[in-house]
């Protein structure tokens, strides 16, 4: 399903998206990803397909808001019944079927205050579901639950969807999220900047913006020293630096690079110079450190949890970045490489960030 | 809590004041003397049929008015919300004196009406415009603030859910502003039944339970306003005492 939507109001918004099974559209908080939603459903005004015009009611969409907004008078399973017609006793067991089918028919009885975030989320699904919608619209549905069940949630959620069959656009600002979808859609100054597997926009993304998006948290200028076969050969702030160019690049051309701090590994190898442990912090059996560099470009590095911790402050250490995880962008303004397209380059290692 | 202790006993005491009155109804009514003035049963029937009448006028137009103050934002609201607060805040005898220039036998609008058909002094009509007057502005206030407390979002649901405005009111919008919506309309009953300012202007005959009291008062004394002053409380307090209970209730869900 194509869905091409324009609006003014919040925010100017013009965005393009193909939707393919679970879509999640990411970006930051602001960046008008509920706004987009909305105006799908036709909750706020805007122009476009599908659907555009449409009056809210005749919209076949299932809109499952943040926070679920069950009808707090109604049972588990009239919120579900809600957009079902025909006697009491069709709805009712029209909708016991779909809270079965998610694995909630135990709680038909109950009042929504009485159910978890979790279940809450699955009974706006299945009182989305019941109007039998072409498009699901889910706006954050990862921002209210609790950590530690968080994971089991979307996975259930995921299922519910996927068993469904109805193309499912997610809004979030959680990556988590976005390595789960079939398809990360990154929305950024009121367009989607870039569109595709997660594998694909984890591995390549198209400028600063979208990388910044994706959490790279190392970026810094370079310049080109020269070339080593396929590869590049960078200067960064007295680092050498290799990478696989997305085009050609000449001697001393003026880059920055991005670098996801998975990516880095602190090794006494290779690629990369002399840099000082400044920082260093646990992220549970993870550990996160601060490097800076002579000339003053610090890198963060997020070490898995079977790596070496005895480094210390002050140490001299050496990081070493597989080129297929150095990005480079252009330094205009918005930071893309022209016509760097999405051509894929000799990497063999998966793009993805290496799990926590 | 022993701090608070004090709290208890000034909110205790404050019962009890509230309580008196009725406490000394029941201590100073003369039981065994007790009987009926001629006219009193016709004005506990005039009450309650004119006092139903005027309270479903003012369901059918307040409401309405009351959900389109609660939803819609435009430029000059202010003015709209001081407008209804007019006839709230107008001391109910000068608000009969004002109908009484509108609607009165010479008034700007009462003559042309009363060419139409429309006598609006002194007849059940003019009975229950004053009632209207008197309860619509409770209600409207009181239901508005009802509407207000329903979340938006869970209205739009019932939109992308498939159903249409109507529908949607019905469903989702009603039910949840129910109680709001009973405690006004209690308080528009008790406003209504027990209107005397504006209707001893604009419609001393017919004659309700309020001015029956007066003028019970003014022709026989005191004695004479006893059993329809207990008639009054057994016909007036039940609707409002349930609908009130019922909103007091915390909701199931």
């Amino acid at each position: 399903m194509h869905v091409h939507y324009r609006l003014q109001q919040p925010l100017p918004l013009d965005a393009k998206l193909q939707l393919d099974g679970f879509t999640v559209l990411h970006g930051v908080s602001g960046s008008g990803k509920t706004s987009l939603l909305r105006a799908i459903a036709g909750l706020l005004p805007g122009h476009g397909e599908p659907w555009g015009g449409w009056p809210v009611q005749h919209r076949p969409v299932g809109y499952l808001p943040q926070g679920c907004a069950l009808f707090p008078h109604l049972r588990v399973w009239q919120n579900v019944a809600f957009a079902l017609d025909g006697s009491r006793l069709q709805r009712r067991s029209r909708a016991m079927q779909l809270l079965d089918e998610l694995g909630l028919a135990g709680l038909a009885d109950r009042w929504p205050r009485q159910i978890s975030g979790g279940q809450l989320q699955r009974v706006a699904l299945a009182r989305a579901l019941a109007r039998q919608p072409q498009l699901l619209l889910l706006d954050e549905p990862t921002s209210a639950l609790d950590p530690v069940t968080r994971d089991d949630v979307i996975d259930e959620l995921l299922i519910g969807i996927r068993r469904s069959g109805v193309p499912a656009l997610v809004a979030s600002h959680d990556p988590h999220l976005a390595t789960l979808a079939d398809s990360v859609a990154l929305l950024a100054d009121g367009q989607v900047i870039q569109q595709g597997s997660p594998a694909e926009v984890f591995r390549r993304p198209v400028n600063v913006a979208a990388a910044q998006l994706l959490g790279i948290s190392n970026i810094h200028p370079a310049t080109v020293l020269g070339r080593h076969g396929a590869l590049v050969e960078l200067d960064c702030g007295g680092l050498r630096l290799r990478a696989s160019p997305p085009t050609e690049l000449g001697r001393d051309s003026e880059v920055r690079v991005a670098i996801a701090a998975e990516a880095i590994d602190v090794e006494p190898v290779r690629n990369g110079g002399p840099m000082t442990l400044v920082r260093r912090r646990r992220e549970g059996l993870c550990q996160r450190l601060w490097l800076r560099s002579a000339a003053g470009v610090t890198m963060q590095a997020l070490l898995p949890p079977l790596a070496r911790n005895d480094w210390q402050l002050g140490d001299m250490l050496q990081i070493s970045v597989p080129p297929e995880h150095v990005h480079l962008f252009a330094r205009n303004a918005r930071g893309a490489i022209p016509s760097a397209g999405r051509a894929p380059m000799q990497t063999t290692a998966a793009g993805m960030p290496r799990p926590a | 809590m022993a701090k608070a202790s004090w709290v208890y006993w000034i909110g205790a005491l404050a019962l009890v004041v509230l309580v008196l009155p009725f406490a000394g109804l029941l201590v100073s009514t003369p039981w065994l003397r007790m009987h009926f003035q001629p006219g009193d049963v016709a004005a506990i029937s005039v009450s309650v049929l004119y006092t139903l009448l005027a309270l479903i006028i003012v369901v059918v137009f307040g409401t309405p008015l009351a959900w389109w103050l609660a939803r819609c934002q435009f430029r000059g609201k202010v003015l709209i919300d001081a407008l209804t607060l007019l006839p709230l805040l107008a001391p109910p005898l000068a608000m009969g004196l004002l109908l009484a220039m509108v609607f009165g036998p010479y008034g700007w609008l009462g003559e042309p009406l009363r060419r139409l058909g429309l006598e609006l002094t002194n007849t059940p009509q003019a009975f229950v415009l004053a009632q209207v007057y008197g309860a619509a502005p409770y209600y409207i206030v009181t239901a508005r603030s009802a509407f207000e407390g329903v979340p938006r979002e869970l209205e739009q649901m019932a939109l992308t859910l498939g159903r249409g405005p109507w529908q949607s009111f019905w469903r989702v919008t009603f039910p949840l502003a129910g109680l709001g919506l009973a405690s006004g309309l209690a308080l528009a009953w008790v406003r209504a039944m027990g209107e005397f300012g504006i209707v001893l202007i604009v419609a001393y005959f017919p004659q309700g339970i309020p001015v029956k009291l007066w003028t019970n008062l003014q022709d026989s004394g005191l004695d004479a306003v006893y059993p329809l002053l207990w008639l009054f409380f057994v016909v007036a307090l039940p609707l409002p005492l349930a609908l009130g209970l019922l909103s007091r209730r915390q909701p199931v869900y």
